[in-house]
């Protein structure tokens, strides 16, 4: 199990590339007027299986945690994402944003669970996953699940689930942009709000990683 | 003077539909077993088959488990300790009902005479486990609508019945469903013929009466090709300080270019404000869009019971078919619901929309639970999802569960998902105009929940808006 602990007040931001058969089980604890941004990134294909487990609890008030995922699939690949936010103490804020391109006959699924105990006031936290499915044969699941306890606090979540805009892709190649060039900067502008701040080195893995899936 | 008078007696009045009719019944035994089962299908008269089919649900059952998924606080239930079966002694004819029965649905607001034929709505009144009136019979069969209780259903016709019947929601579906298979004893049946609109609402009211019984009714809709229905189904009971037991099955199959709306207003006794009594509502309700282009459309206003177990589901299984699900759920005092819906996208360019509008007061738990699911055959499915929650108090709970399965690339789905409270500055406003916090508590409820209520016919909206304001009643303050 990795352990992370942002003492109080400090920032702390990371990326993470995950890797088939590495831990990937994250116990974090966010300290009182702590900062953390953690990105978690899967690019899987052939048979590979990835699955995260991220828990988070707050040790202050006035913590922050932003989780960011982004997870690339195709042939039969499986990847999950387990999240569990405590919000175990007031004033606490989180925000969680996963993205999924799937291609091939890959399965992804994001479980997802926002928690705020009894008298957790002043709470903010929002959820969002979105999956982009490019072929019939995969799979998407999302679970983006509620569970609150106290009523002065501001908690939200949103799921979706779509395809390539042929609106867009139209618009593009009616300028002059190849089909194939259309489809890369529709899935680029799709990863770009997770991959923002991400090291240039896995941002260019995962730019090919995309070439791969046109 | 006198007006404030009004006022308070209106405050003070808990659950106005907490009587209890007087009236000489019949009960069978307590428990459970084939010679229960046996004796509700001799007592009915049925057919060799649906008594089979109600020892398999009964066998089923026997090897079930009861389902502790919910997020719910489910105390033990001793499913030996229930009454199967009650009915009113007096009445042997259909056409004079007993004079008690009248006046405790004239009480209830519900019309068993039909000179009231302004209201418009055609009733199937439902005494704890016998079906004790069906008006507008005649009106509705000169355009060939059936509609009456399920056991003349199965008397009359019972070749419909055994065609459409347990096709929706199988005996063995979940413990409940094979529960209410084995013993239901009353319910209502409609047949809709093909190119028929259904020039009346046609609606089934259920009242429990008697104390230690368990009402297990069955609704079977059929809207036949191209025809129109809108169904109501509206619930009391008596106040009482020990549980009881509510667990019926409703099948809807819509055929080609159909539509059929079914709104609920439910309003079982809900307990007292410390957490005694009320109703086990344990249901389950299911519609098939069999035909193509077929529409179903649930509405439910959940007030009342105890817990709340239900999810109003729909099969899209003819290419093109539409369904939506608005509901506003209110949870107050130790109430819990865990209600919510399922739209399983089977057939090309179907679509749904989910709208979920919960409020939870006092110190109650209030979930919503979905399911929106894309077979990997279902090009061109569309579904929105939207849950809301509104938290009055810091004692309750307001919690959303969706799950969104999706196997196909042509599918556009979307989920969201609020919790909030009432502003401090929206009662402030209100307030400070005069209107007490009571009433402006009321006012933002239902302003919150009239994407919902003004889906349901007239008289329901008015009745659903009356619950919520008398239902959170003590929230504030």
């Amino acid at each position: 199990m990795n352990r992370l602990r942002v003492d109080k007040g400090l920032a702390y931001s990371d990326v993470i590339l995950l890797r088939e058969g590495a831990d990937a089980v994250w116990d974090i604890s966010v300290a009182a007027g702590a900062s953390l941004q953690l990105t978690f990134i899967a690019l899987a294909s052939g048979a590979e299986t990835l699955s995260c487990e991220i828990s988070v609890a707050f040790e202050g008030e006035g913590g922050q945690c932003l989780l960011r995922g982004l997870y690339i699939t195709r042939d039969s690949a499986d990847v999950s994402f387990r999240v569990n936010m405590v919000h175990n103490l007031p004033r606490c804020t989180s925000r969680q944003l996963f993205k999924g391109i799937l291609a091939g006959s890959s399965h992804t699924l994001f479980d997802g669970l926002i928690k705020v105990p009894a008298h957790c006031i002043g709470t903010e936290a929002y959820q969002e996953n979105h999956n982009l499915l490019l072929t019939d044969d995969c799979r998407a699941q999302s679970l983006p699940q509620l569970e609150i306890y106290a009523d002065d606090v501001r908690c939200s979540h949103g799921a979706t689930f779509g395809r390539l805009d042929a609106d867009e892709l139209f618009y593009m190649r009616s300028r002059g942009i190849p089909e194939p060039e259309a489809r890369r900067l529709q899935m680029v502008a799709f990863a770009s709000e997770v991959l923002e701040g991400v090291p240039e080195g896995i941002v260019t893995q995962t730019l090919g990683v995309l070439e791969k899936l046109l | 003077m006198a007006e404030n008078e009004e006022i308070l007696r209106q405050l003070s009045q808990e659950y106005s539909e907490g009587f209890t009719t007087d009236i000489e019944q019949e009960f069978f035994p307590k428990g459970l077993n084939e010679d229960i089962v046996r004796a509700i299908s001799l007592r009915k008269g049925e057919p060799a088959w649906l008594l089979e089919f109600r020892l398999d649900a009964l066998r089923k059952w026997q090897g079930m488990k009861m389902p502790s998924w919910g997020h719910l606080d489910i105390p033990e239930i001793d499913f030996q300790d229930i009454i199967y079966f009650a009915a009113p002694k007096k009445p042997v004819r259909k056409e004079d009902v007993d004079p008690e029965l009248i006046k405790t649905f004239d009480k209830l607001g519900i019309p068993l005479h039909e000179r009231d034929a302004l209201t418009g709505v055609a009733v199937d009144a439902v005494f704890d486990s016998v079906s004790v009136k069906t008006t507008f019979q005649k009106t509705l069969a000169e355009k060939g609508i059936i509609f009456c209780s399920f056991s003349e259903a199965v008397q009359n016709y019972p070749e419909l019945v055994r065609k459409y019947l347990a096709k929706v929601v199988p005996p063995g579906d979940n413990f409940f469903a094979a529960l209410n298979s084995a013993v239901f004893s009353d319910g209502s049946f409609c047949y809709i013929p093909k190119g028929v609109r259904c020039p009346m609402e046609l609606s089934s009211y259920f009242r429990i009466n008697a104390l230690g019984i368990g009402q297990f009714e069955r609704t079977l809709i059929v809207a036949d090709e191209g025809s129109y229905v809108s169904y109501l189904e509206g619930c009391t009971a008596p106040m009482r300080d020990t549980n009881q037991l509510h667990a019926a099955i409703v099948e809807i199959i819509v055929e080609k270019d159909a539509e059929v709306k079914y709104s609920t207003v439910q309003n079982w006794y809900p307990g007292d404000k410390d957490g005694r009594g009320g109703i086990f509502n344990f249901v389950t309700k299911r519609g098939l869009c069999r035909g193509e282009r077929s529409r179903l459309f649930w509405t439910q206003v959940e007030t009342g019971s105890a817990i709340t177990w239900k999810y109003p589901s729909t099969i899209l299984r003819g290419d093109g078919s539409h369904s939506e699900f608005y509901s506003v759920a209110l949870t107050n005092n130790f109430q819990q619901a865990d209600t919510g819906t399922k739209m399983i996208h089977i057939g090309k360019d179907t679509t749904s929309r989910i709208v979920s509008k919960g409020i939870s007061a006092g110190r109650s738990q209030n979930s919503y639970r979905g399911l929106v699911q894309v077979a990997p055959g279902a090009s061109g499915v569309r579904n929105h999802s939207q849950c809301d929650s509104l938290l009055i108090g810091d004692g309750c709970g307001a919690h959303t569960f969706p799950v969104i399965k999706c196997a196909n690339a042509g599918a556009i789905l979307e989920h969201e998902a609020t919790t909030s409270k009432i502003s401090e500055d929206q009662l402030f406003y209100l307030e400070q105009r005069g209107i007490s916090a009571e009433d402006a508590v009321s006012l933002i409820v239902g302003g919150y929940a009239s994407d919902v209520l003004k889906r349901l016919p007239m008289e329901f909206a008015i009745e659903a808006r009356r619950l919520l304001s008398v239902n959170l009643e003590g929230s504030v303050g």
